[in-house]
């Protein structure tokens, strides 16, 4: 199981490679009936567990059902992406899977490839022009499964902090709009402080610590946008001695994360399921390629995970 | 006769033979100082025993780091790959850490050896290639980062022994572990610079790096040394910051050289090298922690944070400009 | 015609002070039209201040100056320009990057304007053709789109001069302006002054060497310790009179006897060469003996000190040191077999300006004070201590940093660092360039003191009475060619500038072919 991960610059000289090899034989459309299937793939980062699960997941399907990939890591950067996906239309690959980096700006690349008539899927998130297709989950469903668990735990009154992800990405907006909602129906919930962790353990257990120091046993509850830095809170307010009148919840539900629920270390994680969000992916991308009537909209469900529940998810 | 106009300007402010007067030396002491002053007056949640501990915890990674890079700075030279070998000597710890698997020693000097050889490979291909250190490091930043998601297969290395977890998370009479590995590293860096011939030669190729080379100090030697040094202090780092999260994260340590940079920087360290001391790096760490940790406990959003510390810096290096002028 | 008509420049009572030490204090100072005046004084004595304040680059605390007849008041370099005061830095003050002419019009380019309405254009063309005629009116036959890069050290020294011209200079200041220049550039930068001279520019002019004084100078001014002694005609003053102006006590014998018997063989050099720099060197210095090298620039001279130090590798040729065969890495393998070098670069290669006198002297010798793993202070110290004594420098205190030192105690300093390195061999490259005349007596007494204790010295130097008063005997480079080895008896001014000359073709754009 070897996963093709290449840079920009392989890919530019793959796609160099595939100009010249087109010069060759211009006019013969490759991709023709009894041709695999090629499929390009620009994921969001390598270096994000959750987002490697879901290509994991492409592949292993697409390994399964005889399709060839071209996998790429954007890392991050929506110029990348765009960069990418442009490589991919000149390649003339059949069909695009993109996990967008972000809302807005990865948006050109839909349109440059349905422009160019090539199917494109997003994963996992969204971006504002539409796709031919969407599989992923509702983000904003997550937030709202989240501060529902805290609201029901402490009795709908208390104090909250948020730390959020990366300020402006569409899923720290859409987990900070689900919260929010629910918020909003609670009026004894307070939120008292909130800042960005940046995605990051460590961040997150600084801030932590510095809000221990501020608030000290004024804080009832966390929600952490990932888990990562749901465990970083875990273990500020461990150190503290406070973990057990803190309810920590956050997002993913990495193995880490998991077992810390199993341990009673975090109190809730909300899973997303990656393997579903990816091989539904490949599935609805081989059915537009062959014609198939497709779903335009595939919502994998978010499920909330505690003690009760969490061993099923542990493999 | 290879005077150019800069090089004219920063003679043109020598005066003749006179007694330096030197604010900018204490000048950051007492900006820290008076910053200290002015948060606790803010909020009386600033200056406790248990704040405190928190944010001298808190800085004991960048502390670290920039021990490292204030001894290549004084050199003329820079290290970019701080960050990735924090990420590489952290990923490599945490592999062997697992409970039950190796005595403590095993994850711990394995993760030293890696930065070791880490900084060791910048110093060789600086000094054999005379490749500016920028570039260098800047590549081997690349390479580390690279290195750390292949070790880890791209995700984190989880489920460290309690022993390993003590390093970054546990207490000795008290004290946050972290801070006496910050306490040591700082006494031992500052007795490098200040007793050893080491130290002198570091000052001396920064300060004039031909003249070094004719006095017959090995230019090369010293500098292997210091980025060797610089990469066993990522690697203490990088254990460290990998305890106190309990996990080894391949993405861990994305931009600390700014910081750890920025922390020397801060402290009074020239950025061309030849003069700085370790105790105005350790002032330099401990300001960027107390505002970020002040700021914090205001409850202002990390945007802010991000500005004030812009303007630090800058105004750290117009001070050493001023220091310089006034020699 | 009343007197003050006659001076162009005149300064009462200028006093300025740093940090409450006094760098200048209470100096008069009268400059006639045409005259060339010498402001002479030994390092620190003021000049550099008082020249600083002149262009504008420093604000007097108190005292006038009165610039045909209008006070010159804020410090401020555009003004004194305007007025018509120029100054030819020792350290030049080019852009290299830039051509001659863009040089020449440095800060008042002429501009044009493009399409009738956008300004600011720079009309390189016309800045060009008129930096063209300055240059052919000095007999420069340089092409003025030229990057200044590619000058030699002279040339720039014209440019500098045209620049001055250009800006309409009454007054033209020169600040050592042969101390890298060979003898016929001198000579004829010298015709340029007359030149100017004649067509009534006035020149202060800085100079240690007190040859040159004598000969082009009308006046001199000399200063001491930040203090006016005094203004003679040069007709009236000698030359140990002018040093005990600038010294204040009397300096007998600026070259020392030497008592040093000469000893065995030391260091032998075989048909030393170096691709591209030097060719064929072949000579012995033995112990007790003042070898000198001499040459005109460029012939080669740093390049065999660099070669038997190892800051060069040589191509071909044999050295052999105490009568073996060997080789020489680096600088540190020179100390380690003990040959020493004081390189004539002192800022480039001599010293660590940040770091303090003591550092600096020991920064050579350093592993023998170190006592474990660290260095012991007080060994070092003492070491260091007691040639800051031996030497005279002039410190404030050992921790003093050596940046901040006179360039005679930052040599004396450089000296003292390979000295505590306990050479046999010492190579001096220009030991005495841009110091003043009592630390040159005593770097010529210490040179002495060195051959009778039984070492032996290689002496660079392009000052020919510090070859022909304290060298047995001289090698005589020209274009990388050895062109004679003389005996003490056999040179002269005139034997050495031959055999300096021998192989050169004149090839400065700056003399005129006789």
């Amino acid at each position: 199981m070897k996963r093709t991960s290449f840079s920009l610059i392989q890919a530019s000289i793959l796609l160099l490679g595939l100009h010249l090899a087109g010069c060759n034989q211009s006019g013969g459309d490759g991709a023709d009936g009894q041709d695999k299937i090629v499929v390009g793939v620009s994921m969001l980062s390598m270096q994000n567990e959750f987002i490697v699960n879901v290509a994991d997941e492409i592949e292993k399907k697409a390994d399964e059902m005889g399709v060839e990939l071209i996998t790429v890591d954007a890392e991050r950067s929506p110029l990348k992406q765009i960069e990418q996906v442009e490589s991919f239309i000149a390649q003339d690959v059949d069909v695009i899977i993109m996990n967008p980096c972000e809302v807005e700006a990865s948006s050109p690349a839909v349109t440059k490839a349905l422009a160019a008539k090539v199917p494109i899927i997003n994963v996992n998130s969204a971006t504002s022009s539409s796709p031919t297709a969407f599989v992923g989950s509702d983000d904003v469903e997550s937030g709202r499964i989240a501060m529902e668990y805290i609201a029901k735990r402490l009795g709908g009154k208390g104090n909250v902090i948020m730390i959020h992800g990366y300020m402006g990405q569409a899923a720290q907006l859409q987990r900070e709009q689900g919260a929010r909602e629910v918020l909003k129906k609670y009026p004894g919930l307070k939120l008292i402080a909130h800042q960005s962790g940046e995605w990051d353990r460590a961040k997150a257990m600084s801030l932590t610590e510095n809000w221990i120091q501020s608030y000290g046993s004024n804080i009832q509850a966390v929600f952490a946008h990932n888990d990562e830095m749901g465990m970083g809170a875990v273990k500020a307010l461990s150190d503290a001695g406070m973990k057990d009148k803190v309810v920590v919840v956050s997002v993913d539900a990495i193995p880490d994360a998991l077992q810390a629920v199993q341990k009673g270390t975090l109190d809730a994680t909300v899973f997303q399921n990656a393997e579903q969000q990816g091989s539904k992916a490949i599935e609805t991308a081989i059915k537009i390629v062959k014609g198939q009537p497709y779903d335009a909209q595939t919502l994998v469900p978010f499920q909330l995970v505690t003690k009760e529940n969490v061993a099923q998810y542990m493999k | 006769m290879k005077e150019t106009l800069i090089a004219y300007f920063n003679r043109s402010a020598e005066s003749p033979a006179l007694p330096t007067r030197r604010i900018g030396k204490y000048g950051i002491f007492l900006a820290f100082i008076l910053l200290c002053v002015l948060l606790s007056l803010m909020t009386p949640r600033f200056l406790t025993v248990a704040n405190l501990t928190i944010i001298v915890t808190q800085v004991s990674i960048n502390a670290l780091l920039a021990f490292g890079v204030t001894f290549v700075i004084l050199t003329g030279g820079i290290d970019l790959s701080l960050g990735s070998m924090v990420a590489v000597t952290g990923v490599v710890a945490a592999t062997f850490a697992h409970p039950d698997d190796y005595p403590l020693v095993v994850p711990i000097g394995v993760g030293l050896l890696a930065g070791v050889l880490f900084g060791a490979l910048n110093g060789f291909v600086i000094t054999r290639s005379k490749v500016a250190p920028f570039i260098v490091t800047l590549g081997t930043m690349t390479i580390g980062r690279g290195l750390a998601l292949i070790i880890s297969k791209g995700r984190p290395v989880s489920n460290l022994s309690d022993s390993f977890n003590f390093i970054g998370g546990g207490h000795l009479f008290g004290i946050p572990f972290p801070i006496i590995i910050l306490l040591v590293a700082f006494a031992v860096c500052s007795l490098i610079l200040k007793k050893t011939v080491l130290g002198r030669y570091i000052y001396a190729i920064g300060g004039n790096e031909q003249a070094a080379r004719a006095s017959g100090i090995q230019v090369s030697r010293v500098k292997m040394w210091v980025y060797t040094i610089s990469g066993l202090l990522a690697a203490v780092a990088g254990i460290v910051l990998t305890s106190r999260i309990t996990t080894g994260q391949p993405n861990a340590g994305v931009g600390f050289e700014l910081s750890a940079i920025a922390a020397a920087i801060i402290g009074g360290t020239s950025t061309s090298g030849g003069s700085g001391t370790m105790a105005g790096t350790l002032i330099g760490a401990l300001l960027i922690g107390v505002i970020s940790n002040g700021l914090d406990l205001l409850n202002v959003t990390s945007y802010y944070q991000q500005v004030v510390m812009g303007a630090i810096i800058i105004g750290a290096v117009v001070l050493d400009g001023l220091n310089r002028k006034s020699r | 015609m009343s007197l003050t008509q006659d001076y162009i420049l005149s300064v009462h009572g200028l006093s300025k002070s740093f940090a409450g030490v006094r760098a200048l204090q209470d100096m008069s100072f009268q400059l006639r039209r045409g005259e060339v005046h010498a402001l002479m004084g030994e390092n620190g004595a003021g000049k550099s201040t008082f020249m600083r304040i002149l262009v504008g680059m420093e604000t007097a605390d108190a005292g006038t100056i009165l610039f045909e007849g209008n006070e010159l008041k804020s410090s401020n370099v555009r003004q004194s320009r305007r007025f018509g005061i120029s100054m030819i830095h020792q350290e030049m003050l080019v852009v290299p990057e830039l051509t001659v002419a863009q040089n020449i019009f440095l800060g008042r380019e002429k501009k044009q304007s493009f399409l009738g309405f956008l300004r600011g254009f720079t009309n390189d063309p016309a800045m060009s053709a008129e930096a063209g005629v300055l240059l052919q009116k000095l007999g420069l036959h340089l092409n003025p789109d030229l990057p200044m890069k590619y000058l030699s050290v002279a040339e720039m020294q014209m440019v500098e001069i045209a620049k001055a011209i250009s800006n309409d200079a009454k007054v033209i200041i020169m600040d050592e302006p042969t101390s890298a220049l060979s003898d016929r550039e001198v000579a004829a930068l010298f015709e340029v002054i007359e030149d100017l001279k004649q067509k009534g520019v006035a020149i202060i002019y800085i100079s240690h060497k007190m040859e040159e004084v004598y000969k082009i100078c009308d006046t001199i001014t000399v200063l001491r310790d930040g203090k006016y002694i005094g203004t003679r005609p040069v007709s009236e003053l000698d030359k140990n009179g002018l040093i005990t102006m600038m010294v204040g006590r009397e300096i007998s014998d600026l070259f020392p006897e030497s008592m040093a018997g000469k000893g065995d063989v030391l260091l032998s050099v075989r048909g030393l060469s170096q691709v591209g720099k030097f060719a064929n060197i072949h000579f012995d210095v033995h112990k007790g003996e003042v070898l000198g090298i001499a040459g005109l620039m460029g012939a080669g001279r740093t390049e065999v000190a660099r070669a038997l130090v190892g800051l060069d590798k040589p191509t071909s040729g044999e050295i052999y040191f105490r009568g073996k065969l060997t080789t020489i890495q680096s600088p540190r393998d020179a100390i380690r077999q003990g040959i020493g070098y004081v390189s004539e670069d002192r800022k480039g290669f001599g010293f660590i300006p940040e770091l303090s006198v003591v550092h600096n002297l020991t920064l050579s010798s350093l592993p023998r004070h170190r006592k474990g793993a660290f260095i012991s202070e007080q060994s070092e110290q003492s070491a260091a201590e007691a040639m800051i004594r031996d030497l005279r420098i002039k410190v404030s205190g050992p921790d003093q940093k050596v940046g901040v030192l006179s360039g005679g105690n930052q040599q004396k300093v450089v000296i003292g660092k390979v000295l505590l390195t306990d050479p046999e061999l010492i190579i001096l490259d220009e030991p005495t360039r841009g110091i003043d005349i009592g630390a040159k007596h005593e770097i010529y007494k210490l040179i002495t003191r060195l051959t009778e204790a039984g070492m032996a010295v290689i002496l660079i130097s392009s000052e020919l009475p510090e070859i022909l008063g304290l060298c047995d005997r001289v090698v005589v480079l020209s274009k990388g060619r050895q062109t004679a080895l003389l005996s003490k008896e056999e040179s002269t001014q005139e034997t050495i500038m031959k055999h300096a000359m021998e192989f050169s073709k004149p090839v400065d754009l700056l003399l005129n072919e006789e």
